[in-house]
């Protein structure tokens, strides 16, 4: 699966701008009764604005932890995370939480809806917690982003009511709520049927080509095409990291 | 258009109506518990107070021989008095519905209309009545049974009958306040006549009953000394006091039951206080554990902590006003409801319906900011929760182990049934939750078999007093009869076996100086009497060779709190004053009775010069365990008997019949412990059903996860149901024990209050029982029914579930 033949480090061209995205030396620990259970062996990863980054590797290969290190959601045993310039794992809980809901949308495989609110009103919250858009203006960018996904018709529904590849494309309206330029992608077609995959990923396609970074995490090698650059990820080390061949 | 994260509030609360029903019950039930407790305590204790204030009660109670308007004109000058009255009271057999004949009193008052004592309400009818008129009062009127419009047929010392109008129905709160009449359930019927009535009936015009109110009547040392200078006034013009009593504007003839009640509210209220605190703590905690999701994305999706909190405080908050909406007015409609009751028996007179601000303040702070205080910890333990852990499922924060007792449970008894041991686990896995769960409902319970027990304490109380009682019937003469001649002609009465002669008389019980403390009703009983075995609490029975010594009721203590076994008291009968030496204390029906006291039947009568003869009977069939219809029937036959025989009866009396008439008050406390119990029943039962239910509901996504592994839907109820069966029986058995503190504090509240000791202990399996039956059937209702619907769920909507 791995290609020994490919460098760890990332092969960027001189023209790149500076990287989005910086993780330098990023190891992280679980303490367990079994003793420390090391998930990240210190990553060094940088991603440029524009990327469609894949990062590929096995269950329990450290994906997850890569994308909860750079969200910020989980702490860092060792090392640094920046963000946009901004050192994440420096910031306080509220700074870090208002910071992630203006820069970064996340998107995960299990949609993560709030199940009593309708389409409209989960793309409408992270507007509401972070301020950037407001009234009238936040219903009508709500709207625009779920017709954008081709749910306009559904906006007043309950989660429950749509399939799981229409509440996966709230999830991705949700996560383009506040206009954030990073996108990160826990796993995001894991529990969906390879045509609904398949509009997941073509949206996705869109948004970078529109400007947005995206970083999606997947086990599914068939994917690896998709992206403009995969990193494979083993047993928390990077182990490869190519612009993908149609990159 | 409503801020989505207020919409989130609206919809958490209208999207999952069953677990907001759930949390709004939970909270508003210790809410109504406690507005009815407080409406209750406050209305009670301020109504009787400000209902008996208002009939211009008499400080000053003496009975006399015959008097005119010109005493009652001196007693009004002599220093301290505000007001006199004299007042023509007699007793006269009336006869009932039934055609049985009872004694009745009947007041001749002067002036009624404008009636500056004792003033009493008029329900219905006419009040004043006209000549040949009676209005009678309410609380009585049941055991003559005649109705508004009829007649009353009164029979006369001499024999003959005259028939009374009956024209009105009047409440008359100082029913009782006399000295040595029994206090309020003993006390006969009451009519209320003109004094022109008097002379119709065979009685003379004159006054026999004085009635003063005093200056200070609040103030019972200066109504004391007063009394001093009426009653020599009264002395001085050649008028001999019978008896005399003495009570403050403000001391309801049954302050010792409202004292009683308003201490088992308070006792009560203040321990539902604390399970609706632990309630609404638990109903919270289990309501955030399952937001813990929600509170994770919400984070994740920018939300900062005070935002995440805000909307669970708010949507606290709603769940509280919701709650106090709904408890408001059911609290204060069944507040009356208990307080009408209340009233009724234990004559009171409410001052209408009003808003007890206590009662809405408490109410608002345990409905706003007890939720608040209680979900503080939970919503700052959910602010806190780590995004990556509620997300991924996995949190190794709040990972659990299997407590080791368990296993070793599990390798000892290897048969163990699989869902047993997994329910056992369940149960266990959340200590903290656990131990929160078990102390709500134990409370719960605990306050349920508490006034269950209480209640079984003065039931068994009550079968006691029968000891009082053993006679079948009890006869009371006009006069005091020759012994041996009433024997005689009784054994002439077929099924009647044993009789006795008592003596009886009222003495005054003598204080410092002159002064006259009370009346006390002495009743002299033959040394060797079968017919009564006192409850004695201290010191001795009469014996033979007795003579000066008295066994006396639980009433001496209020009035002497120092007095002792083997003590002097001085008594004053007929005009003689003697010592008499306490041999002995006994518990009657409580304070309520006045000051009783036995005594040897020589010595009394010896003394009253009546020795022979007896103005007391009591008859004992000649088989054991009669009925109170056989009682009846054999006093009605007795009766008749005797007065076809030229004896004038004043009374004959079924035993049974008395002593139910004795223990009427104590039974009113059993009827409200009843009642108090049934709210405990409610506030338990759905703190129980609540905390089950929630517990199930939480766990749904493990139900779904089980049964997509393939558990069935009968073993994931049977799952369900053992938890909620286990966690039911362990606070079962933890209320069991905190039981007993509670109803021995519950016990001892109503023992001072009604016998001035602690008197009453009782335990009765009935509470255990009778909760555990509800603990086991709502352990498995309550689990049973949100487990119901979570199987009902498909499997991909479970999982989908949060």
């Amino acid at each position: 699966m791995l290609n020994p033949s490919l460098s760890n480090s990332a092969p960027v061209s001189a023209a790149t701008p500076s990287p989005i995205i910086s993780l330098r030396g990023v190891k992280k620990a679980y303490h367990t009764p079994a003793g420390d259970f090391w998930a990240l062996h210190g990553i060094d990863l940088e991603v440029y604005p524009g990327e469609f980054l894949g990062i590929i590797g096995k269950s329990g290969a450290g994906k997850t932890t890569l994308l909860n290190m750079i969200s910020g959601i989980d702490a860092l045993t060792e090392g640094e995370v920046l963000v946009n310039g901004v050192r994440v794992h420096d910031l306080d809980e509220d700074r870090l939480a208002l910071w992630r809901g203006r820069t970064l949308g996340v998107i995960t495989q299990n949609f993560l809806l709030m199940p009593t609110l309708t389409l409209l009103e989960n793309v409408l919250l992270p507007m509401d917690f972070c301020g950037l858009w407001q009234g009238r203006k936040s219903v009508e960018r709500a709207r625009e982003l779920l017709r954008q996904v081709e749910l306009e018709e559904h906006i007043h529904k309950l989660p429950s009511a749509i399939s799981g590849g229409q509440q996966q494309r709230v999830a991705i309206a949700r996560a383009l709520a506040n206009d954030p330029p990073i996108l990160l992608a826990d796993e995001p077609t894991g529990r969906l049927d390879s045509g609904t995959a398949e509009g997941i990923l073509h949206i996705f396609e869109r948004l970078v080509a529109a400007g947005k970074t995206i970083l999606m995490v997947t086990h599914d090698l068939s994917l690896e095409r998709r992206f403009s650059r995969v990193v494979w990820i083993a047993d928390g080390r990077l182990v490869a990291d190519r612009q993908a061949a149609l990159g | 258009m409503m801020r989505p994260r207020w919409r989130k509030v609206l919809s958490d609360l209208i999207g999952n109506l069953g677990r907001s029903l759930l949390v709004v019950l939970s909270i508003a039930v210790g809410l109504f518990a406690i507005g009815i407790l407080i409406t209750n305590h406050r209305v009670i204790a301020e109504d009787m107070v400000t209902g008996y204030r208002a009939v211009n009660p008499a400080n000053i109670m003496l009975v006399t021989t015959p008097f005119d308007d010109d005493l009652v004109e001196r007693v009004k000058s002599v220093k301290g008095v505000r007001d006199a009255l004299g007042v023509h009271k007699i007793s006269l057999r009336v006869q009932t519905v039934h055609g049985d004949w009872i004694p009745m009193d009947f007041n001749a008052i002067p002036d009624m209309g404008t009636q500056a004592i004792n003033r009493v309400h008029l329900l219905e009818g006419t009040w004043p009545p006209e000549d040949k008129e009676v209005v009678v009062e309410q609380s009585k009127l049941s055991e003559i049974g005649v109705g508004l419009g009829d007649w009353i047929t009164v029979e006369l010392p001499s024999g003959k009958t005259r028939r009374l109008h009956f024209v009105g129905i009047v409440k008359d709160l100082t029913l009782g306040a006399a000295a040595g009449g029994g206090g309020f359930f003993l006390a006969a019927p009451q009519g209320y006549i003109t004094p022109a009535t008097l002379p119709w009936l065979d009685q003379n015009e004159a006054w026999n009953t004085l009635y003063v109110t005093v200056e200070e009547g609040n103030d019972e040392a200066a109504i004391r000394q007063v009394a001093q200078r009426v009653r020599r006034e009264v002395e001085a013009q050649g008028v001999l006091i019978l008896s005399s009593a003495v009570r403050t504007s403000e001391n309801h003839p049954n302050r010792i039951y409202v004292d009683a009640v308003v201490g088992v509210l308070f006792v009560l209220g203040a321990l539902v206080v604390f399970l609706s605190g632990f309630l609404i703590t638990n109903t919270l905690n289990a309501l955030l554990a399952q937001q813990m999701v929600q509170i994770g994305v919400m984070k994740l999706i920018g939300a900062r902590r005070w935002q995440v909190a805000g909307i669970y405080q708010v949507l606290i908050l709603t769940y509280g006003v919701l709650a106090l909406l709904l408890a408001l007015p059911l609290s204060a409609r069944f507040s009356y409801v208990l307080l009408d009751y209340l009233a009724n028996r234990i004559n009171l007179q409410l001052q209408g319906f009003r808003v007890v601000p206590l009662a809405i303040l408490v109410q608002v702070v345990l409905a706003l900011a007890v939720p608040q205080g209680a979900a503080l910890l939970p919503i700052l333990h959910g602010v806190r929760v780590r995004i990556h852990e509620v997300i991924s499922g996995i949190r190794p924060s709040e990972a659990v182990q299997t407590p080791h007792w368990i296993e070793r449970l599990q390798k000892r008894f290897r048969g163990l049934p699989r869902p047993l041991l997994i329910s056992l686990r369940n149960t266990f896995r959340r200590t903290q939750r656990l131990i929160l769960t078990l102390i709500t409902l134990t409370l719960g319970g605990a306050i349920f078999i508490a006034t269950f027990n209480t209640q079984a304490a003065i039931e068994r109380y009550i079968q006691q007093l029968s000891r009082y009682f053993l006679a079948d019937v009890n006869l009371t003469f006009e006069a005091p009869q020759r012994i041996q001649r009433v024997k005689n002609d009784l054994a002439q009465v077929p099924g009647v076996g044993h009789v006795e002669g008592w003596a009886y008389t009222r003495a005054d019980l003598m204080g410092e100086g002159d002064q006259v403390l009370d009346t006390v009703q002495l009743i002299g009983v033959p040394i060797e009497t079968t017919l009564v075995t006192p409850i004695l609490r201290e010191g001795r029975w009469l014996q033979a060779g007795d003579r000066n010594v008295l066994v006396v009721n639980e009433r001496f203590r209020a009035t002497l709190p120092n007095l002792h076994v083997g003590d002097t008291l001085h008594l004053r009968i007929n005009g003689s004053e003697r010592d008499w030496v306490v041999v002995g204390f006994l518990q009657l029906a409580g304070q309520n009775l006045g000051h009783l006291a036995y005594v040897p039947y020589d010595e009394l009568s010896r003394q009253l010069g009546q020795s022979g003869r007896g103005l007391l009977f009591r008859v004992a069939a000649d088989r054991a365990n009669l009925t109170l219809a056989e009682q009846e029937d054999l006093a009605r036959r007795v009766d008749a008997y005797l007065k076809g025989r030229g004896y004038n009866i004043s009374e004959a009396r079924a035993g049974l019949s008395v002593l139910e008439k004795t223990a009427k008050g104590l039974d009113v406390l059993t009827n409200f412990l009843l009642i108090l119990s049934g709210l405990a029943a409610i506030v338990g039962s759905i703190g129980l059903a609540g905390t089950m239910s929630l517990n199930v509901m939480e766990r749904t996504r493990e139900i779904g996860i089980m049964r997509a592994i393939g558990a069935s839907d009968g073993t994931i109820r049977l799952l369900v149901i053992v938890e909620g069966v286990l966690i039911g029986l362990m606070s079962w058995i933890l209320a069991s024990l905190a039981a007993f503190p509670i109803s021995r504090l519950l016990s001892n509240v109503i023992s001072h209050a009604i016998f001035n000791a602690p008197a009453l202990f009782a335990y009765t399996p009935t509470g255990f029982l009778a909760w555990l039956g509800v603990v086991l059937v709502l352990s498995v209702i309550a689990s049973l029914l949100p487990a119901r619907t979570a199987v009902r769920l498909t499997i991909r909507e479970v999982l989908a579930y949060e």
